[in-house]
């Protein structure tokens, strides 16, 4: 059990995910000729840049998409490494940090919704596993829940560390003497968690209130076809939307 | 609580799993198929601890799997050496999320998803998509099941070969048709079975033999050297003939489908495609590969390194392999990679067609014999100048004759040195040219500077002939003056 550290340490921390291994969410939103391919996956960030290219013709091979996506989903993969790899020389900083991660998915046919707190620290967290624990505690059959669960965890979890590079960056700016607006900019992205904390701290017991149950409970649903296809052609409209 | 049952027959692992020839499957016990029936939760359970509550199934559920008898060593219960030897990333504790926990983790679900359905084959997006892992980890797992066929083994998959050898026919008949003359001519050759015998020794010619078209000779190694044949032919006559063990051992067709399975299936391990053919060592199989006639398009197939230069000259990956079917290359039998020069001039007389080739050379052989002829003709005067006696001029002319005919002999020997020669004629003539222009450059310089000087001395003439004519002038003025002046003398006294 790593000791907590002391709420106001602010030692800055190189880039990385907070997770057990330095894996990157990737998302791909690919669309050539009419055909579009959405996916979302982990990627570890050490591997080859040669597994890119592997990669992206055997998915394409597998799918049987024209020849067009497989350089589409390269470069789309290597853009994300990039940024990542952008973000890794950088500091970020940690200190107290226990965040809510929001669960709202739709996989096929399950629909999930959850909340839970996730401590940002603990660089041995695998959201993996609790991705596996989540789907066999729920009895969820799709086997294609799992990855996705564990996909939107990933994938928030950069944003805040990404997010914390730049309140670490900020922090350092006004550390140099520029206060005023800053600090209140930087203790608005902390202030998640420091009241969290405070929350905790004014109770005898860590348990939840009552009221808060329903908020943190799981709800997993299973949709029918139709309801599937109506959520479906709704998305569709607004991405019409969107792009008119 | 039922225990699993371990699959039939795991052997343990040895070095190198012997290679029996490929379809004899073998069955894995029913109980391992009934994992895949059972929801996934078993497989996360406790994989620590390897017994699982399952209930014996009926032998009318369960299903049969095959697999091929190279993985006999699989099972599901824990990781066998060679898993560890094949995917050493998950064993090495290098990173974190690569560990054997996980490794077992994907392989199984892996499998189970396989043995679903496994008349189908599964793909590697439709794995990855389900199973929470990074997707390199997962790809890397489901290559080295596919590889081992431990997933994706089906009669699919055993239908292969009779792709190819389709692939085989249609080749052959592009052959027969192709009208391009030096690839169906190299095919015979290869083939030929014929047993080599020196026409002089009367031996068996085993390593390579020389072969004259000219008169129907062929004569073993130490003959030709020697110079073993008749006086009208001269080594230029013969054609050199390479007779490896594969002559000797003639490829059968069964240890040629071998040989092309093998390569299918292993690529570039020559090691385990030798053992596969069995009673052939690596190079033999190497060198029988490259001399079949399709070799180029396995060789597209099968990844071929590297190694053989000239077969990549068609080559994509596995995808385009059978889009690419209509073409192919013809090589021409001189194209021997180690030789540039004779590379460059197969290529050339290819280009420029055999019969036009055929003069060029020609030419170009009878233009060096020429000269070499007259070299030692010159040499053989200044002998006889230089000796004198008739004798010694009779064998000085044998010796020159000899001499000469080794000299066209050596100078003759290949190609290229023509072309140098006939390039460094050019090159003389080019000389002669530029000198004869500068002559004449100097010579017209010579007279412009003559020119000059006859100038000059034409003004210093006009010069002088103006002081002349000034002279006299002036003279004629003082005479008249004079003559004035006395005319006016007389007249005053």
């Amino acid at each position: 059990m790593k000791p907590l550290p002391s709420t106001s340490s602010k030692t800055p921390v190189k880039f990385r995910m907070p997770t057990s291994e330095n894996l990157v969410p990737i998302r791909l939103d690919i669309e050539v000729g009419g055909q579009r391919f959405k996916d979302a996956f982990t990627w570890n960030i050490s591997d080859p840049d040669s597994e890119v290219s592997v990669f992206a013709k055997r998915t394409q091979k597998d799918l049987k998409l024209p020849l067009a996506f497989a350089t589409q989903i390269a470069q789309s993969i290597q853009t994300q490494q990039t940024e990542f790899r952008s973000y890794k020389g950088q500091e970020m900083l940690t200190g107290e940090k226990i965040v809510p991660i929001k669960l709202d998915l739709r996989v096929n046919r399950t629909l999930i919704k959850d909340q839970f707190l996730w401590d940002l620290n603990n660089f041995d967290s695998d959201p993996e596993e609790f991705s596996k624990t989540f789907c066999n505690d729920l009895g969820i059959e799709d086997p294609e829940v799992g990855p996705a669960v564990a996909f939107a965890i990933r994938e928030q979890l950069y944003e805040i560390a990404i997010q914390s590079v730049a309140t670490a960056r900020e922090s350092r700016n006004a550390k140099k003497g520029r206060r005023g607006e800053y600090s209140s900019i930087s203790s608005r992205s902390t202030g998640a968690a420091l009241d969290l904390m405070k929350l905790f701290s004014n109770r005898y017991s860590g348990v939840r209130k009552r009221k808060e149950w329903d908020v943190f409970e799981p709800m997993v649903d299973m949709l029918s076809n139709e309801e599937v296809a109506a959520l479906e052609s709704m998305v569709e409209k607004w991405r019409d939307l969107e792009e008119a | 609580m039922a225990s699993l049952e371990p699959p039939a027959a795991v052997t343990p692992p040895s070095s190198k799993p012997n290679l029996l020839p490929l379809p004899s499957p073998t069955i894995i016990t029913p109980s391992a198929a009934a994992l895949a029936a059972v929801a996934p939760t078993t497989s996360s359970s406790s994989p620590a601890t390897l017994s699982v509550a399952t209930p014996l199934p009926t032998p009318s559920d369960a299903e049969l799997v095959h697999i091929p008898s190279y993985s006999r060593w699989f099972s599901l219960d824990g990781i066998s050496e060679c898993e560890i030897r094949c995917l050493p990333e998950f064993f090495d504790s290098r990173s974190p999320s690569r560990n054997p926990r996980a490794y077992k983790y994907i392989r199984d679900s892996i499998i189970k998803q396989f043995r679903r359905n496994p008349s189908s084959k599964i793909t590697f997006t439709e794995v990855r998509k389900t199973l929470a892992a990074d997707v390199i980890s997962i790809r890397r797992v489901f290559d080295f099941l596919d590889a081992w066929g431990l997933i994706n083994y089906s009669p699919a998959a055993l239908s292969k070969p009779l792709k190819w050898e389709e692939k085989d026919s249609k080749t052959s008949q592009h052959a027969a048709d192709s009208p391009a003359g030096p690839s169906s001519d190299s095919t015979p050759p290869v083939r030929e079975t014929t047993k080599w015998l020196c026409g002089s020794c009367k031996s068996v010619c085993s390593i390579a033999c020389f072969a004259s078209d000219k008169c129907d000779l062929t004569l073993c190694a130490r003959c030709f050297v020697r110079g073993n044949y008749r006086v009208g032919l001269s080594s230029s006559d013969f054609r050199r003939v390479e007779i490896s063990d594969e002559m000797k051992t003639d490829w059968t067709e069964k240890e040629t489908m071998q040989l092309l399975e093998a390569v299918m299936h292993y690529g570039d391990d020559w090691k385990k495609v030798a053992q596969h053919v069995g009673g052939r060592s690596e190079k033999d199989c190497i060198t029988h590969f490259i001399k079949l006639p399709m070799g180029e398009k396995l060789a597209g197939s099968a990844e071929f390194g590297s190694g053989i230069n000239k077969l990549n000259q068609m080559k994509d990956d596995n995808s385009s392999n059978s889009s690419s079917s209509g073409k192919r290359l013809c090589l021409s039998p001189l194209a021997d990679a180690s030789n540039p020069i004779m590379a460059q001039a197969a290529f050339l007389s290819a280009l420029a067609g055999t019969a036009v080739a055929e003069a060029a050379a020609q030419a170009a052989v009878t233009a060096v014999s020429k000269v070499g002829h007259g070299e030692a003709n010159a040499h053989f005067r200044s002998l006889h100048g230089v000796q004198g006696l008739q004798n010694a001029s009779i064998t000085s002319n044998g010796s020159n004759k000899l001499k000469s005919s080794e000299e066209a002999r050596s100078g003759v020997n290949t190609m290229p040195e023509e072309k140098v020669n006939v390039e460094e004629e050019l090159r003389t003539v080019a000389m002669v040219q530029m000198k004869h222009i500068q002559e004449k450059i100097i010579h017209f310089e010579e007279i412009d500077s003559q020119i000059d000087k006859e100038w000059k001395q034409m003004e210093q003439m006009r010069d002088i002939l103006f002081y002349d004519q000034l002279n006299l002038l002036k003279h004629e003025r003082s005479i008249r003056k004079t003559g004035q002046q006395a005319a006016e003398g007389t007249r005053a006294g």
